[in-house]
């Protein structure tokens, strides 16, 4: 569409489009600037991944990063090193966040759907608000809180396991669940606890899209004879496929990152193999233990891999005449 | 119209671009203050003769402060911090940062090169980090100057144990201890042993009869433990009985690890056992393999057990704090392997219902009836406590100190622990001082003490613990009679039954501590191998072992193999030389 | 379980198709039922605990209603200084930074909807970008210190004044708008500025709503950075860090090793190790409701304020 535009377009008038434009150049260049400066300047910081950065008190903080000697590639190098245990660590790291990540988007993203299709079938008003609200509500704790919450639901029934008890009850199981001793279980906390929290909140972008379609549509399916899940196959899921072509080209840029708080507050103890993603090592092997430089280079690593994975996806989505981010 | 929307979003741009570069050219307010709390008092200094002294109001001063601590802020208009300004000029701003989160705290304040860094630094166990990265004002100049006769004599005995050799600054004292420098001779010390033990409910002992604890072996005290659940399964509120538990959630993973140590009849050293100054780790070892051997073994009993009650807690490697809180308060644990001080808010809860027989008493087993070594001598905190920031000026590092050394007198430390006479206790016609149980309730209240204590400060400044010179403990939880006075009838009775005055004496009468003891207190430096060693072996321990404590039956070779098989991976050799070089480096430089 | 409602579907024979929307709905209903008490169940039974004496919660046990009723905690929570304070700081932090969002995502998403504006797509992929771009923790630190801006109340503003994500659902809800109220405008004679604040912004209302609610969430929900950069000043302190600090207390995570002694040496001086249960949970209380309260007046704009795609380039 910009390409016909343009073609439209003589030189004299795209000259003079410049000109009117001030307007929106002085709306956004402002702004652009501020980002610039917010987002990207600090990138100048990221010379501490190829520095051997020892901060002493007493000097600037560029001062420090001056001085610190140049190092090239080596942090990168011991992170990717998988005959020390940090490199091997770092890898089972990356692994996790990808496991825990990919995991909870998919979970999410069927469920988000399924549960607005089901919201957007309740016809009676009030009550769907009212259910929405409350649907909403765990959304607007924090993630301190619901770590904090899980770990009560997920321990045996005599100390109050709610999800053990539950289990037991209706029988789908018969001894209970050692659910935060069993490594295994720990990518599907993961994406329990961000299913809990953030199922209800996520429909909402799903369900204004279905309320964006034409109603004609649906009428025009009736009388053809089409039944309730033809017409939800048919004509709600298909008119809000940008919205979900949209979202998931999004959320390609966050594979790489699966939260903090639940693997730090739940996941420090037999289930570390899994539990530990890259955030938590950047802090454990990074902040904590002052490694500036290795902290700085994992950061680096998973900016890159976010940024190309994204791109790679949006430039096929736009390829494959989709929806483009960009 | 058109001119206003322009001018409006002009005026938000201007508000950003405002809001970073004010900051640039001017200070802000704090730091604007203090800058001209230094003039002044650099005037001032020049001005006014020697005599009139620092402190006091003629001279005030705004003291920034970095506290670590549990405590919240004490309340605007807080009764002591009145005091502290009208009679020493003194106001405080703190930063309370908790315990869990000063690491992350220390690496940005380094990383950030000292811009912002309070003038007093009072931290935990990192702080060996801001030492190294010189973050604090070495003290001794000021101390050999005679000026402050209180800190002199606080730390003279101990100079040399106090002082900083671990390198990145030059050797000198930089902190002073904020616990266990004790006066008096011998020091009153606390009726309760918050230290390490295997505890065992009141009501387990007396059902056997008040057996006798000495001697104390493993397989003992899961015989009392088993014997009592075969026979009481439930509390009498009905809730299953667990025989053995220990926290294991981060930061209390020692509840899981430390056993082997004393059972082989070390004092805690942390991770590694110390012979003839050499340190060497216990993870993996014989000691460690006898006792999650012996666990093990305790767990496949569980299943023995009569209704749901257990012999180990099979949740005790997952539970967070409030779960085994739940279970301690609740009465439903009848032994664990745990530090008194680590479980005090659920003894509180039993205590505050009635319930005295479900509290504990330690007991100390060992392996091959060897001393017990639970109770160690009180270790100084070396190296943590009160600093003051490196970036101070001279002048206004001496008035910080006239603070301190002001603060360290007998007058203002009762002012601080016990409070003003009168208001907050009595002193009895024989100079003791006692309080009536309303002022103790008053001291319980922690919002009463928002208003009326400084309890972060106290916790983390320098202090005269033990005696004072008037007889009296300095705190009211140490004075005999205050101890006396709250003893429950029950506990009484329990106390003659084992015919001992205190809980303490359940314990091993501690012997003089070795000289480089604890081991757990040497700083391997950060992000070094040793570090990593250190951390990787935590690791290791919490992955490994809650599957061998919990291994099916004929499980526990290959689990233990798999557990011996990471410790190998591991450079345990950096982190044994790391620890060995700074206990030999100890013994070298302190021996008493 | 969408499969199994398309079977039950398909076995269902032509006649009875009356049957088919009770079923559909009984089943509906229950799920969603089931559903909201999942949702609200933690909540209550935080609410139960704060409202429970603090010695008596931590034997456990408490589920929808309190065992032994108090308004103690609630008591002991407004009588902190530290609490209240942070109170009233994060609602003025979260007023701010939802003004100035609005107002400045506002006038780009009006820029960069505008189909003709030069430099639409540059700014447009900047912008995304940054969703994704993570300079680190210390470059982050070390940026807002040459600023100044550590220990002062710009840093809950100043870096947070556009999100991209809000941006996006604003430029697609703009662009949903039909072009002939600004080309009619435009006829008018009126300016860009005039057309975005006094055309376009009123039939924006959706949009706007659901961008305040997302950014004020975030804004309430915010700790870390009070963390790392404003720690050094109290009254600076918003509530979800004073929340955190006890949390963080009494899951003691990342406490070091083994330094038993000082703690050891503080129980013994009556220095209190963990926040009660009970407080904890009216805090959690105190720091969900506000938020909470704001929902409502905002919801009835929700169903069509987000929009993400469907609107080509």
């Amino acid at each position: 569409m910009a390409k016909v535009g343009r073609l439209r377009m003589g030189r004299g008038r795209l000259a003079r489009k410049y000109k009117l434009q001030w307007a929106l150049l002085l709306m956004t260049v402002p702004w652009f600037l501020y980002r610039l400066l917010f987002s990207y300047v600090p990138l100048i910081g990221w010379y501490i991944a190829f520095s051997d950065y020892r901060p002493r008190i007493g000097m600037s903080p560029w001062q420090q990063i001056m001085q610190s000697d140049f190092v090239g590639l080596q942090n990168f190098r011991m992170l990717l090193d998988t005959d020390t245990v940090m490199g091997q660590r770092f890898i089972q790291s990356v692994i996790n966040t990808f496991g825990q990540a990919i995991l909870t988007q998919i979970v999410g993203f069927i469920a988000a759907i399924t549960l607005s299709l089901m919201l957007h079938e309740v016809r009676v008003n009030g009550l769907k608000k009212v259910i929405q609200n409350i649907l909403y509500l765990p959304h607007f704790l924090s993630w301190v809180i619901v770590a904090s919450l899980a770990s009560l639901a997920l321990a045996l029934p005599v100390s109050g396991g709610i999800i053990n008890e539950f289990l037991l009850w209706t029988r789908i199981i018969r001894e209970p669940i050692h659910f935060l001793a069993n490594p295994s279980y720990f990518w599907g906390i993961v994406a329990g606890t961000h299913l809990w929290r953030n199922l209800g909140w996520n429909t909402i972008i799903y369900l204004a899209a279905m309320t964006a379609v034409d109603p004609n549509l649906y009428e025009a399916a009736s009388i053809d004879g089409a039944n309730r899940y033809r017409k939800m196959w048919h004509i709600t899921l298909a008119c809000i496929r940008p919205t979900i072509v949209m979202l998931l080209i999004m959320n390609t840029g966050w594979l790489l990152t699966s939260g903090f708080e639940i693997q730090w507050f739940l996941g420090s103890g037999v289930n570390i193999a899994r539990a530990e993603n890259i955030d938590i090592f950047i802090l454990r092997y990074g902040i904590q233990m002052q490694n500036f430089g290795i902290a700085t280079a994992a950061g680096i690593m998973r900016t890159f891999v976010s940024i190309t994975l994204l791109s790679i996806v949006n430039f096929i989505s736009g390829r494959l005449g989709g929806e483009r981010l960009f | 119209m058109k001119k206003l929307l322009i001018a409006l979003l002009l005026l938000s741009l201007v508000l950003v671009f405002a809001a970073c570069g004010r900051d640039n050219d001017e200070p802000e307010p704090e730091q604007q203050q203090e800058e001209q709390g230094e003039q002044q008092q650099q005037e001032e200094q020049q001005e006014e003769p020697e005599d009139m002294g620092l402190l006091g109001p003629h001279n005030p001063i705004e003291i920034s402060m970095l506290l670590v601590t549990t405590e919240v802020a004490p309340a605007p208009g807080n009764r002591i911090a009145v005091l502290m300004e009208e009679r020493l000029g003194v106001t405080i701003s703190y930063e309370i940062v908790t315990p869990e989160m000063q690491a992350e705290r220390i690496s940005v304040l380094i990383a950030g090169g000292g811009a912002g860094l309070p003038d007093i630094l009072a931290t935990g166990e990192v702080e060996a980090r801001l030492t190294e990265a010189g973050a604090k004002l070495r003290l001794d100049p000021f101390i050999d100057s005679g000026r402050f006769p209180n800190i002199y004599n606080h730390v003279a005995p101990y100079r040399a144990r106090l002082s900083w050799r671990g390198g990145g600054v030059d050797d000198g004292l930089y902190t002073l201890p904020n616990y266990n420098r004790f006066y008096g001779n011998p020091p009153l010390l606390s009726p309760t042993h918050y230290g390490t033990g295997f505890f065992l409910q009141k009501r387990v002992l007396e059902w056997h009869g008040f057996p006798d604890l000495s001697n104390m072996t493993l397989e003992r005290y899961f015989q009392l433990i088993e014997e009592f659940i075969m026979e009481n399964p439930y509390t009498p509120e009905g809730l299953p009985h667990i025989g053995f538990t220990f926290p294991a959630f981060p930061g209390r993973v020692w509840g899981m690890t430390n056993p082997p140590m004393f059972l082989a009849g070390f004092p805690n050293d942390g991770g590694v056992i110390v012979r003839d100054g050499v340190a060497s780790i216990y993870a993996g070892t014989e000691y460690d393999h006898r006792y999650f051997y012996h666990l093990n073994q305790m767990f496949l009993r569980n299943g023995l057990m009569p209704g749901e009650s257990v012999l180990v807690d099979p949740e005790a490697t997952t539970q967070s704090q409030d779960m085994y809180f739940a279970n301690v308060a609740n009465g439903r644990v009848l032994g664990m392997h745990d530090q008194r001080w680590g479980f005090g808010s659920p003894h509180d809860s039993l205590v505050a219902t009635g319930q005295f027989n479900r509290t504990f008493v330690p007991t100390m087993p060992t392996f091959d009836g060897r001393a017990p070594w639970y109770a160690d001598r009180d270790v100084m905190n070396i190296h943590q406590g009160f600093a003051i920031s490196s970036m101070v000026s001279e002048e206004r590092a001496e008035h910080l100190l006239a603070f301190v050394d002001t603060i360290l007198s007998e007058e203002w430390q009762i002012l601080l622990s016990w409070g003003q006479e009168g208001l907050d206790y009595h002193i009895g016609p024989d100079g003791i001082f006692y309080r009536t149980p309303e002022q103790r309730l008053n001291y319980d209240d922690t919002i009463w003490r928002q208003h009326n204590r400084l309890m972060g400060f106290l916790d983390m400044m320098p202090k005269l613990q033990g005696t004072l010179s008037c007889g009296n403990a300095f705190t009211p939880g140490h004075q005999p009679l205050e101890f006396m006075d709250g003893l429950d009838e029950y506990d009484r009775w329990f106390l003659e039954q084992y015919d001992k005055r205190t809980w303490r004496d359940f314990v091993n009468d501690p012997p003089p501590n070795p000289p480089h003891y604890p081991a757990w207190q040497i700083s391997v430096g950060s992000g070094t191998p040793a570090d990593m060693a250190r951390s990787e072996l935590e690791v290791a321990a919490l992955q490994h072992l809650p599957a061998i404590i919990m291994a099916p039956d004929g499980q526990f070779d290959t689990r233990w193999a798999d557990y011996i098989a990471h410790i190998d991976r591991i450079d345990v050799a950096a982190f044994e030389e790391a620890m060995t070089a700074g206990i030999q480096e100890r013994i070298r430089n302190l021996g008493y | 379980m969408k499969k199994n409602k398309n079977k039950e579907q398909n076995k269902m024979p032509r006649k009875s198709i009356q049957w088919e929307p009770i079923i559909f709905h009984t089943i509906n209903f229950t799920l969603l039922i089931g559903l909201c008490i999942i949702m609200i169940y933690p909540m209550l039974n935080q609410l139960a605990i704060a409202l429970n004496d603090g010695l008596d919660a931590i034997r456990g046990g408490i589920r929808l209603w309190p065992r032994e009723f108090t308004l103690e905690n609630f008591r002991a929570v407004f009588a902190t200084h530290t609490i209240v304070d942070a109170f009233f700081m994060s609602v003025y932090r979260t007023v701010i930074t939802v003004i100035l969002n609005i107002i400045i995502t506002f006038m780009l998403a009006y820029a960069l909807s505008r189909r003709e504006f030069v430099l639409r797509k540059v700014i447009t992929i900047v912008f995304v970008l940054t969703m994704y771009f993570d300079p680190g923790l210390i470059p982050h630190f070390l940026l807002m210190q040459s600023l100044g801006m550590v220990n002062t109340f710009h840093i809950y503003w100043v870096p947070n004044l556009i999100g991209a994500f809000n941006l996006i659902i604003m430029r697609t809800y703009i662009r949903g708008i039909s072009e002939s109220y600004i080309e009619s405008a435009r006829l008018d004679g009126a300016g860009e500025f005039r057309i975005c604040w006094q055309v376009i912004m009123p039939l924006c209302k959706p949009v706007i709503a659901t961008v305040a609610l997302f950014v004020a969430v975030g804004s309430w929900n915010a700790w870390f950075d009070n963390f790392i950069f404003n720690a050094g000043t109290q009254r600076l302190a918003v509530l979800q860090f004073e929340l955190m600090r006890l949390l963080a207390a009494a899951t003691g995570v990342g406490q070091a090793g083994q330094g038993h002694a000082a703690q050891a040496a503080a129980a013994a001086a009556g220095v209190a190790q963990v926040t009660p249960l009970t407080i904890r949970a009216a805090i959690t209380v105190v720091a969900a409701v506000p938020i909470l309260m704001v929902y409502p007046f905002l919801q009835k704009y929700f169903v069509s304020g987000v929009q993400l795609g469907g609107v080509k380039e």
